[in-house]
């Protein structure tokens, strides 16, 4: 007989919550829908890669330096995982979406609610399980770094690696975003307009406003996309990785102050704001962070090593003044060539645009003038190239240039190939896995799955 | 006031609600509801369609934020997200995870409450959900739905479990069954409060009676106590409704 009791939180074990979303997400066709499309989208993908990728390598094989240009990371891994990248963007958000937007409709959240687990447990169950069909839908695409590999091409662990992370932080961004607006809509549908507006907007704001400067750049760079880059040009960046950790954990907290239903408006917009402006001091501080690791394995972000030894003893404040608009391409040479290496090897560096005031592009002779001041002395280059702007950043810090080193060697890595065999994996074997594993996990259940009910209570079996 | 008097009192009132008030933009949906309820007793919320049932149940399990009063358990205040540690609430209308096995949710549900396989078993048992156990439940009849949500009723610990129509679905021969499960379940100790508009089901299975209609609370008692007080003393749960609203 029971009593009343006074009443005590009630625990319960995280396994059979885990694996209930787990075959949740299983169970719905989302996820093997998206499966089923990436493959043809990435093989192709990866097929005209390999095909441009042999071309430029049977061109390159009369020049020993056109060889070192040719890296598979550019070549063959960026342009792949581009396509996975778009299919992220749009099919991803459907899959993240079912793991709430199902028992919102049915009702079944009234139920998943009352269960002895707080919001906040309830949320990251559902984060894991998105996680988990990330890996699943990424099969395509890390298929393709095995065929690579088979067909005697390289790859270069760190930077892969450093791609594949990238990729990742990407998929939990959108599915934490997609969650989070699982939780704020009452129907898929209408979750699904949320999130696409999110990560489509982000990546037209990215097209249009990408190069710009002012308020249209800082949007820009404040995309969804963005948060790619680095890790497509070989780059681990701490304040990157960071920034996006505290914008997970924002979307996940925002998640797990709106999943419960009998909290009032007021406290549910209270705890929101408190929740917006830990991410955003968060992300202040992620600002801040300059560590980042050029992980290629040509070392394209940095400088020789002997170089990077004697700026990173340059102590005072260098500025860097750019009297060119953004979008000039001198001005991506520069980023690419010097600015960007610039702010990975000297402690304290800050560059000026200057060339964005009115009238300046092209009415002025100091247009395209890019000036350095270190401490109180300053000098003025047009160069884009290390060559000219190292001996230069040298002399203003009167510090002795280091011994010309050795230039390092990477060898490049072409590789003429047909990847014509690969299509039929892409289009016919990987699919055909696919539905062979949708059907296997739609099957009813097996003997030793019914075991447990079979142990107690056999005879009603029988009888029915 | 010695310690067994306490305790009978706390026996007698371990749920107590006072004052609920909930509403939606102008119209109150339920009004100033005050009410106790026993452990072990079966508590009928009758009323017809848009009474307020509904919402009283999700006011009281803590799914709907109320406008003013409050809930206690054991004389204890219990704020809206402590809910669910008194109390487990059965919606009407839900087919939780469609895609999913009966047995995949029995078990989900027996593994969350850490039931034992006979456990688990007897509340197949109890319901008859054997013969569809390897169905998926968007393939159940309302019936077998109605009957899976009453397993994982009875799979949860909490002493109070709140019900939204448990009759709905059922034939008469099934309702007898569930009206007998039911009566097992409160005998053990557990307290059922059972919204419902079948005044017949109610009368069967009901130990007292709170008379909903317009959202306020227009009777309240056992049969017996509702017919002395509308003076009708051979009056059915229906008699004394119609009187009272």
């Amino acid at each position: 007989m029971r009593s009343p009791e006074t009443f005590q939180a009630l625990r319960a074990p995280l396994r059979p919550l885990l694996a209930k979303e787990l075959a949740e997400i299983a169970s719905g066709r989302a996820l093997w829908t998206m499966l089923l499309l990436v493959c043809p989208l990435v093989g192709y993908s990866f097929f005209q890669a390999v095909s441009l990728y042999g071309e430029a390598s049977a061109s390159a094989s009369r020049s020993a330096a056109a060889v070192t240009g040719l890296s598979p990371l550019d070549g063959i891994l960026v342009p792949t995982f581009g396509s996975f990248y778009v299919a992220v963007t749009l099919l991803f958000p459907f899959v993240a979406i079912r793991v709430l937007g199902q028992e919102r409709e049915s009702g079944a959240l009234r139920l998943l609610v009352q269960l002895p687990y707080s919001p906040s447990t309830l949320i990251l169950a559902k984060l894991g399980a998105v996680m988990v069909a990330w890996v699943l839908v990424s099969i395509p695409a890390l298929s393709t770094l095995a065929i690579w590999l088979w067909m005697g091409g390289h790859l270069a662990p760190s930077e892969t690696l450093n791609l594949l992370f990238g990729h990742l932080l990407y998929g939990l961004l959108i599915g934490a975003v997609a969650l989070f607006a699982a939780t704020i809509c009452e129907s898929s549908a209408t979750a699904a307009i949320v999130a696409l507006a999110a990560t489509i907007g982000s990546w037209v704001l990215d097209f249009t406003l990408a190069g710009r400067s002012g308020l249209a750049g800082w949007l820009a760079q404040a995309s969804l996309t963005q948060t790619l880059r680095p890790f497509e040009q070989g780059l681990f960046s701490g304040g990157l990785v960071l920034g996006i950790a505290a914008v997970v954990c924002g979307l996940t907290a925002l998640s797990s102050v709106w999943l419960p239903p009998g909290t009032s408006l007021a406290a549910k917009f209270a705890r929101s704001l408190a929740c917006v402006l830990a991410t955003v001091v968060v992300l202040g501080i992620a600002s801040q962070v300059r560590m980042s690791i050029d992980v290629t394995e040509d070392r394209r972000n940095s400088f020789s090593p002997a170089d990077q030894r004697v700026l990173a003893t340059l102590r005072l404040p260098l500025v860097v003044t750019v009297k060119l608009v953004p979008e000039d391409p001198r001005f991506a040479d520069l980023q690419r060539n010097v600015l960007g290496k610039l702010e990975r090897a000297v402690p304290n560096v800050s560059v000026v645009l200057a060339g964005n005031q009115p009238n300046s592009a092209g009415k002025s002779d100091a247009y395209g003038e890019i000036e350095y001041a270190y401490g109180d002395r300053s000098d003025v280059s047009r160069s884009t190239s290390p060559r000219e702007i190292l001996p230069l950043l040298y002399a203003l810090a009167e510090t002795r240039p280091p011994e010309p080193a050795q230039a390092i060697d990477y060898p490049g890595y072409p590789l003429v190939a047909s990847a014509d065999a690969t299509l039929p994996w892409f289009f016919g074997g990987l699919p055909l896995l696919i539905a062979l594993a949708w059907w296997w996990s739609r099957r009813p259940p097996s003997t030793r799955r019914s075991q447990l009910l079979k142990e107690t209570c056999h005879e009603h079996l029988h009888k029915h | 006031m010695n310690v067994n008097s306490v305790n009978d009192r706390k026996a007698r009132n371990a749920l107590q609600a006072t004052n609920l008030t909930k509403r939606y933009g102008e119209e109150d949906v339920i009004r100033g509801i005050t009410f106790a309820a026993s452990s072990g007793e079966v508590l009928g919320i009758v009323g017809p369609n848009g009474a307020g049932k509904t919402t009283l149940l999700e006011v009281l399990a803590g799914l709907t934020v109320a406008n003013s009063g409050s809930v206690q358990w054991c004389g204890e205040i219990l704020p809206a997200s402590h809910r669910k540690q008194a109390m487990f609430y059965l919606p009407d209308g839900v087919k939780p995870y469609q895609d999913r096995l009966v047995l995949d949710v029995l078990n989900f549900f027996a593994g969350v409450y850490g039931h034992s396989a006979a456990e688990v078993g007897a509340t197949i048992d109890s319901v008859e959900l054997a013969p569809v156990l390897r169905k998926r439940i968007c393939a159940l009849s309302k019936g077998y739905n109605r009957r899976l949500l009453l397993a994982l009723g009875l799979l949860t610990p909490q002493n109070v479990l709140l019900m939204d129509e448990p009759f709905d679905g059922f034939d008469l021969r099934q309702s007898r069954n569930v009206i007998q499960m039911l009566r097992k379940e409160a005998a053990r100790g557990r307290t059922l409060i059972l919204a419902i508009h079948q005044l017949g089901d109610a009368e069967r299975v009901c130990d007292r009676f709170l008379l909903l209609a317009g959202g306020r609370v227009r009777g309240m008692g056992t049969l017996g106590e509702l017919r002395m007080q509308t003076g009708l003393p051979q009056g059915s749960l229906e008699d004394i409704f119609l009187a009272l609203t």
